[in-house]
């Protein structure tokens, strides 16, 4: 019997192959593709919902900061005292520096003086998370990027390539520089990045993001853009509206009506 | 022995190969505990989710389990609702839970101690309440 080693292996891995695939026949529930469809069940399918945010900034005027006070204290945003070490998920820019590259030669100086609430766009084409090296911040499939600080390790390219400023990062422990505790939400640690998440945490009770229902002017519209029927959409038809920065092309969710 | 027997007996070698492989991919299938959370054929058979009412009084999984395995669970769980929007945990007997350290903490809780005794004892310092609020922490 001549037969070399090369040859064997060759016809050996051919009877193996006829094997797998006469077992694939033969046994309808064969073990190398096995899959709990259990787990499918209540998956949601990612792009059928998009979160997105109206403030109307004709309402929101003043030195309210309601919305501010009641995000900050519900996801226990800390507060070191120093604009250096500023952590922020919602606040308010002026007019020019939240809309730099819009037109203002001759603009309404009411306008141009208003200060305009800005957080995290949520944008539908998120630079932050093609940045991110350990894939922490995501888009999620309801259109949130979020960050899972689990597996944030601070290295803050997000940051900068975060073109509206919307991520802050903790120098310090977090933990001693909240003032009032709340339970609604953790705390993050020192040394990860953080920014709004759209309420999630609220989303899945089915409430409205803290700062749409703390706001006394109603000023804040939240609702999904792919629904054509809904309040948003039927708000972003009706109204001129305004993103920040819309030149970038990152899409935010974000809307603001002038 | 003519070229086709030969052709035959590689045949027969690599079907024993494919069969010994089969058999141990099996073993290792249903042999090993942690599969018992995720790949447990009761669950599949389970009703779907949204059905039943989040059940949150009693525990997931035998305490026995649990004392092993509740950092597996934990980190799965995080993974599902966090990156996946799953947020159902179905057990074995069909029981529904919502996929949250609030779950667990909803009962074990009410002893500020529960999760700390253990991880003395054992000598591990999990980083869970760097962030979250642990029971020592949380207003009785």
């Amino acid at each position: 019997m001549s037969q070399n080693r090369r040859e064997f292996l060759k016809k050996a891995g051919l009877g193996a192959l006829a094997g797998l695939g006469a077992a694939a026949g033969l046994f309808p529930a064969f073990a190398l593709e096995q899959t709990d469809m259990s787990n499918f069940t209540d998956k949601p399918v990612p792009g059928k919902v998009r979160w997105g945010m109206l403030i109307d900034t004709r309402k929101c005027l003043g030195n309210c900061t309601e919305c501010i006070v009641r995000c900050h204290h519900d996801h226990n945003v800390p507060d070191f005292g120093k604009s250096k070490n500023e952590v922020k998920w919602i606040w308010k820019s002026g007019y020019e520096n939240a809309f730099p590259t819009a037109s203002t030669q001759f603009q309404n100086p009411e306008v141009l003086e208003r200060q305009v609430l800005t957080l995290c766009n949520h944008c539908a084409e998120p630079p932050c998370t093609k940045a991110c090296p350990t894939e922490a911040t995501f888009k999620r499939w309801d259109g949130i990027v979020s960050i899972d600080y689990h597996r944030c390790i601070g290295c803050r390219f997000c940051m900068a390539a975060c073109p509206y400023g919307s991520r802050s990062f903790n120098w310090l422990d977090p933990r001693p520089n909240i003032k009032e505790l709340s339970t609604a939400y953790p705390t993050r640690m020192r040394g990860v990045v953080e920014k709004c998440n759209f309420c999630s945490e609220r989303l899945v009770k089915n409430e409205l993001p803290a700062c749409v229902e703390s706001c006394p002017e109603k000023a804040l519209i939240f609702g999904d853009l792919n629904k054509p029927d809904s309040e948003i959409r039927k708000l972003l038809a009706a109204n001129e509206t305004m993103q920040r920065k819309p030149e970038l092309g990152t899409l935010p969710s974000v809307f603001y009506i002038i | 022995m003519n070229k086709f027997s030969k052709f035959l007996v590689a045949l027969a070698a690599g079907l024993a190969v494919f069969v010994a492989a089969w058999f141990f991919m099996q073993a290792g299938h249903y042999g090993s505990v942690s599969a018992h959370a995720e790949n447990s054929p009761v669950a599949a058979a389970a009703p779907a989710p949204g059905g039943a009412p989040i059940d949150s009084s009693k525990c997931i999984l035998p305490t026995e389990y649990m004392r092993a395995h509740h950092m597996q669970v934990l980190n799965k769980w995080r993974h599902d609702s966090v990156r996946e929007g799953n947020r159902t945990y179905v057990n074995p007997q069909g029981e529904h839970f919502d996929k949250s350290l609030n779950t667990c903490l909803g009962c074990h809780g009410s002893n500020p101690m529960f999760c700390f005794m253990c991880h003395e004892f054992a000598n591990v310092k999990p980083t869970c309440w760097d962030c979250h609020l642990s029971p020592m922490e949380v207003p009785q």
